[in-house]
C-alpha cells in the first residue's frame, strides 16, 4: 500500500566531492593556473634565458621595455625580466618550504595540546599566546639578524613566527573532534592516544589545515619580499622582487618599471594564492550543501 | 566582571615579561656586538663602552636591570646616538606613527562598514558582486604593493602628490590609504558576513511583524548586532595598523617609530630595537584588551558571564 | 458583534521557487476567524501552517517566496493590496503575532523592556518614562514577577516560560484585534504549557482578541479553540468545530491524526498507531489526493482528480470522497 521512495546521490568521498566543487570555482582555478605557470616558468625559463639574473650591461642601463630586454634594464643593465623570474622562484621557495617548517612545528604542538589536554595543553597555549604578541613582521626581522641571510635561514625566521596560525587551528579541531563518538568508539575498540591522534584526529583536521597553509603562503611571500626591501633579505646576488624594489626605488623617477614590475608581481602572486585559499575553503566546507 | 579585567591585565603583565625576555636573549644571540659598526673600535673603547652600559655584567642582572628601569618607563639608552634615551627617540616617532594609523583605521572603518552592510543587505546587486570582488582583492594585496601603485600613479605619473615626507595632508593621503585598504577589505568581509547573518535571524522578523519601520529596524537591531563579530576583529586590525606600519613609513619616509626601528635594526642599536619591539607588543596587548572590554560593553551577553 | 468574520483567507496560494522545483507550501487554503473567537490550524510539521499565517502578515521573503494568488481581507480590506507602509502600520498594532522560538525571536543585545517600548512607540505613541510605565504593566499582566526590574532584563536572563510571557506581552501591547500564535508552547514543558494557554486564553477572551493558534499538538486544541482546520501538504483537508472534528472526524487522515495520540486513559500496553507512509513533497505532489499514497481508504478515483470539500453536516466539512454527510454518528 505504501510506497517510500528515496532519491540516492551518488557516493562521493569528500575529497572527490570538493575537487568538483574547486574546480567550478573560477576564481580558484585561475590563481591555481597562474601559481602553475609561474611555476614552470621559474623551472624552465633558465634554459632559454639569454641573460642571466647576474650579467650587467652597463652600456644598457635603465632602459624601458623594449624586444631585446622584454621588461627593460635596471640601473646596473641587468635585464628586468630574468631577475623577475629568478625572483619568483624566490618568494615561491620561500613561500612553499617556509610551510614545511610551520606543519613540523605547528601540526605536532596543536595535536598534542588539543589531544593531550590539561597542563600540556595550558603551557603550549601561553606559548602560543606570547608569540601572538609579537608583531610577526618584527619578530622575522629579529630572527634573520640572528639566523643571517641565506635562504635556509629565512625559512627559518618566517617558519617560527608562523606556525602558530597552524597550531591554534589544529589544537581547536582535535578539542572539537576528542568529543565526536567515531573517538569514544576507537577508545572502546582499544585504541590509545597517540594512534587515535595521527590515525583519526589529524586526518579530519586536514582539511582546515590545508586551507590555513594556503592563505599562509602569501603572508610568507609577503615576509620575504620586506625583508628584502629593508635590505635585510636573501643575500645578493640572489634576485628578490623585494630588493628589486628596493633598488628601483633610487630612480623611480626615471625608471618606474624597475619599481612596478616587482611589486605587481608580489600583488599578483599573493592574490592567486588568496584566491586558491579562498576556493580549497570553500570546496571543504561541509556546510554547503550541495 | 572585574575579576575578569584583572585577570587579562595579570595576563598582559606576563606576557610582556616574557616578551621583553625573549627580545633581550635574542639581542644577545644576535651574531657581533653592539659596537661592530663600519669603524672598528680599539678594545679599550669597546671595554669601556660595555662598562658603561652595563654589557660586562651577568645577563640575568642586565635584565633585572632593564625591567627596573621600564618600569620607570625608561626603555634604556640608544646605542648609536648616545646621547639619547630610547624613550625620546621612540617619542619622537609616535606621533607621527599614531596619526598616521589612526587615520588609516578612521578609513578602514567608514569605507569597510558601509560597503560591507550594503552588500548584505542588497545581495546578489552588483553593489554585493563588486564590494566582494574588491574586498578579497585588496584583502590580499599588501599595503606596501599599493603603495607602490599609488606613489607610481599619483607622484611619478600625475605630479599631484609628493612621494612622501611628513607635513601635511598631501603627505599623508596615500600613506594612509595605502595602510586602510587592507583593513578596510577585511572589515567589508566581516561585516558582510555577520550582517548577512543578522538579517536570517528570527529576531529581526519578530521586528518587521512588530510593523517597525526598515530603518529603524536597521539601525537598532541590525546593527548592533552585526557590529559584534566587526569590533572582534578590528582590535587586532588596529594592532596591525599600528606595527604593519613600518613598512609603509619607509615606504613613504615617514620619520615614525617604525622608520626608526628599521634603522636600528640596521645600527645594530640594541637599545632602541629592544625599545620598539617592546613597545609594539605593549601597544598591541592593549589595544586587544580595551577591544575585549569594548565587546563586553556592546554584546550583554558577555557581560554577565 | 458583526457578522462579518475579521478575517478571512481566500484561496491563498503561496510558492517557494527554488531551484529543486516550486514548493506549493500553501495551496488554495481557505479559512476565516471572527472577532473574539479563536480557531486552531493543525497538521504535522511542514504542512503550511506557518507559511499561511506569515502570509498574512506579508512576512513571507520574497525571493524565493511568493504569495502567488489569494485575498486575505482583515476588517473588509483585502491586506495583500495595501501598499507596504499601510501594512507596516497593521502589523503589531491590529494583528500581532507570537513566535514558537522566544529566544531566537527575541534580540539578544537589547533589553525586553526597549524591544517592548519601541513597539509602543511605533504605535501607540508613547514615549519615556509613559511607556516604561506600560511595558513594566504589560509583564504585570503576563505573570513576570517583579517586572520593574526584569523590565531592564535581557532575553537570556528569562527562563524559557519566561520569555514566552515577554513574547506575549510584546503582542499584546498594542492590543490587536488579532493574534496569531505560531506553536506557542511547544519549547516550553508541560506545565508552563498549560499555564500559558490559560494565560492567552484569559487575555484574549479579556481584550476580545481573536487568535489564530498554530500547533501540531491536538491536545490542546479541544480545550481552547472554538473551530478547528486540519491542515495537510498545503490544503485545508477538514474543518469545523472542535466538537465535531473531535468526535466526528471524517476525514481519514484526521481520524488518523487522532488515533495516534498516546492517551492517559487506555492502557499503557496499547500499541501507539502512527499514520503509514511519510510526508509528501511539496515539490512533486500527486496529481490526485495529496493524502492519497498514505490513505487507508483511498479508491481510484481520490488518484485522479483532488475531492471537492464536502459539507459533512452544519459548519463541518472534509475534502474527502468517502465523506458522506450520513456518515456522522452521535
Amino acid at each position: 500500500m505504501t510506497v517510500i521512495t528515496d532519491t540516492v546521490r551518488p557516493h562521493r568521498s569528500l575529497w572527490g566531492d570538493a575537487f568538483i566543487r574547486l574546480r567550478r570555482n573560477r576564481l580558484a582555478v585561475t590563481g591555481g593556473v597562474i601559481i602553475l605557470l609561474i611555476a614552470l616558468t621559474t623551472i624552465i625559463y633558465p634554459f632559454f634565458s639569454r641573460y642571466d639574473f647576474a650579467s650587467q650591461d652597463l652600456n644598457a642601463i635603465l632602459q624601458s621595455p623594449s624586444m631585446k630586454h622584454f621588461l627593460g634594464t635596471d640601473e646596473l643593465g641587468r635585464d628586468v625580466f630574468t631577475r623577475l623570474i629568478y625572483g619568483a622562484r624566490t618568494s615561491l621557495s620561500v613561500g612553499i618550504f617556509t610551510q614545511l617548517i610551520v606543519l613540523g612545528i605547528g601540526l605536532p604542538l596543536g595535536a598534542i595540546s588539543g589531544a593531550a589536554g590539561g597542563r600540556a595543553d595550558n603551557l603550549i597555549m601561553r606559548f602560543v599566546d606570547v608569540i601572538y604578541a609579537f608583531p610577526d613582521l618584527l619578530l622575522i626581522i629579529l630572527l634573520r639578524a640572528i639566523l643571517g641571510g641565506s635562504i635556509y635561514m629565512i625559512f627559518l625566521a618566517i617558519g617560527l613566527v608562523s606556525w602558530v596560525n597552524v597550531a591554534r587551528l589544529v589544537r581547536g579541531q582535535t578539542l572539537a573532534l576528542k568529543q565526536r563518538d567515531f573517538v569514544t568508539a576507537a577508545r572502546v575498540f582499544g585504541g590509545f592516544g597517540s594512534y587515535i591522534t595521527t590515525r583519526h584526529l589529524l586526518p579530519n583536521s586536514l582539511g582546515p589545515v590545508i586551507v590555513a597553509v594556503t592563505f599562509n603562503i602569501p603572508r610568507a611571500i609577503f615576509a620575504e619580499a620586506a625583508l628584502a626591501y629593508i635590505g635585510i633579505g636573501v643575500k645578493p646576488p640572489t634576485p628578490s622582487w623585494g630588493a628589486m624594489i628596493r633598488d628601483g626605488n633610487n630612480v623611480i623617477f626615471a625608471a618606474p618599471h624597475l619599481v612596478l614590475f616587482p611589486a605587481i608581481a608580489i600583488g599578483i602572486l599573493m592574490l592567486s594564492f588568496t584566491f586558491l585559499g579562498d576556493g580549497l575553503r570553500d570546496a571543504l566546507d561541509p556546510r554547503l550543501r550541495r | 566582571m572585574t575579576k575578569y579585567i584583572l585577570h587579562r591585565i595579570f595576563w598582559l603583565i606576563v606576557v610582556l615579561l616574557v616578551v621583553s625576555f625573549i627580545t633581550f636573549s635574542l639581542m644577545h644571540l644576535v651574531p657581533g656586538g653592539p659596537w661592530d659598526k663600519e669603524k672598528t673600535l680599539a678594545p679599550q673603547v669597546v671595554e669601556a663602552l660595555n662598562k658603561k652600559y652595563g654589557l660586562d655584567k651577568p645577563f640575568f642582572v642586565q635584565f633585572g636591570n632593564y625591567l627596573v628601569n621600564l618600569l620607570h618607563g625608561d626603555l634604556g639608552v640608544s646605542y648609536s646616538r648616545q646621547d639619547r634615551s630610547v624613550t625620546s627617540i621612540l617619542l619622537t616617532g609616535l606621533p607621527k606613527t599614531a596619526t598616521l594609523g589612526a587615520i588609516a583605521f578612521f578609513l578602514a572603518i567608514i569605507i569597510g562598514i558601509p560597503f560591507g552592510m550594503a552588500a548584505a543587505l542588497k545581495q546578489n546587486s552588483a553593489i554585493d558582486y563588486i564590494s566582494v570582488l574588491f574586498s578579497t582583492i585588496f584583502a590580499s594585496i599588501p599595503g606596501f604593493v599599493l603603495g607602490i601603485l599609488l606613489i607610481i600613479i599619483f607622484s611619478v605619473t600625475l605630479h599631484w602628490l609628493p612621494t612622501g615626507g611628513w607635513g601635511g595632508i598631501r603627505q599623508i593621503i596615500m600613506p594612509a590609504f595605502a595602510l586602510a585598504t587592507l583593513p578596510a577589505a577585511f572589515i567589508a568581509r566581516i561585516t558582510r558576513a555577520s550582517t548577512l547573518e543578522v538579517i536570517r535571524q528570527d529576531y529581526i522578523r519578530t521586528a518587521q511583524a512588530m510593523g517597525l519601520q526598515q530603518r529603524v529596524i536597521l539601525v537598532r537591531h541590525i546593527l548592533r548586532n552585526s557590529l559584534i563579530p566587526v569590533v572582534t576583529v578590528a582590535g587586532p586590525e588596529l594592532a596591525f595598523l599600528i606595527s604593519g606600519s613600518f613598512i609603509i613609513e619607509n615606504l613613504f619616509s615617514i620619520p615614525g617609530i617604525g622608520r626608526l626601528f628599521v634603522n636600528g635594526v640596521f645600527a645594530r642599536d640594541y637599545g632602541l630595537i629592544m625599545g620598539s619591539i617592546l613597545f609594539y607588543a605593549f601597544a598591541v596587548a592593549s589595544i586587544n584588551l580595551v577591544v575585549d572590554l569594548l565587546y563586553a560593553v556592546i554584546d550583554p551577553r558577555i557581560r554577565f558571564d | 458583534m458583526s457578522d462579518k468574520p475579521l478575517l478571512e483567507v481566500r484561496n491563498l496560494s503561496t510558492y517557494f521557487y527554488t531551484q529543486d522545483g516550486i514548493v506549493k507550501a500553501v495551496d488554495g487554503v481557505s479559512y476565516a476567524v471572527d472577532r473574539g473567537e479563536t480557531i486552531a490550524l493543525v497538521g504535522e510539521s511542514g504542512c503550511g501552517k506557518t507559511v499561511s499565517a506569515l502570509s498574512i502578515l506579508r512576512l513571507i521573503p520574497e525571493p524565493p517566496g511568493k504569495i502567488a494568488s489569494g485575498e486575505i481581507l482583515f476588517d473588509g480590506i483585502d491586506i495583500l493590496t495595501l501598499p507596504k507602509d499601510r501594512m507596516l502600520d497593521i502589523r503589531g498594532d491590529r494583528i500581532a503575532m507570537i513566535f514558537q522560538e522566544p529566544l531566537t525571536a527575541l534580540n539578544p543585545v537589547l533589553t525586553i523592556g526597549l524591544q517592548i517600548t519601541e513597539a509602543l512607540e511605533r504605535h501607540r505613541n508613547m514615549h519615556g518614562a509613559v511607556a516604561l510605565e506600560e511595558a513594566i504593566r504589560l509583564l504585570k499582566i503576563v505573570g513576570i514577577p517583579q517586572p520593574d526590574q526584569r523590565v531592564k532584563d535581557y532575553p537570556h536572563q528569562f527562563s524559557g516560560g519566561m520569555r514566552q510571557r515577554a513574547m506575549i506581552a510584546l503582542a499584546i501591547s498594542c492590543e490587536p484585534e488579532l493574534i496569531i500564535a505560531d506553536e506557542p508552547t511547544t519549547v516550553v514543558d508541560v506545565t508552563i504549557q498549560a499555564q500559558l494557554l490559560e494565560l492567552i486564553r484569559g487575555i484574549t477572551e479579556k481584550l476580545n482578541t481573536a487568535l489564530i493558534l498554530i500547533t501540531h499538538n491536538l491536545g490542546i486544541v479541544a480545550r481552547y479553540a472554538h473551530r478547528v482546520y486540519v491542515m495537510y501538504a498545503g490544503h485545508i483537508i477538514e474543518h469545523g468545530s472542535s466538537q465535531d472534528i473531535y468526535h466526528h472526524p471524517c476525514h481519514p487522515y484526521t481520524i488518523g491524526l487522532l488515533a495516534s495520540v498516546p492517551r492517559l486513559d487506555e492502557p499503557r500496553k496499547t500499541r501507539l498507531q502512527p499514520i503509514e507512509g511519510q510526508p509528501p513533497d511539496l515539490i512533486q505532489l500527486p496529481p490526485g489526493c495529496a493524502f492519497g499514497p498514505r490513505c487507508s481508504y483511498v479508491i481510484d478515483a481520490c488518484r485522479q482528480a483532488a475531492p471537492p470539500m464536502t459539507e459533512v453536516s452544519p459548519g463541518h466539512y472534509a475534502a474527502c470522497r468517502l465523506a458522506v454527510p450520513d456518515r456522522k454518528q452521535s
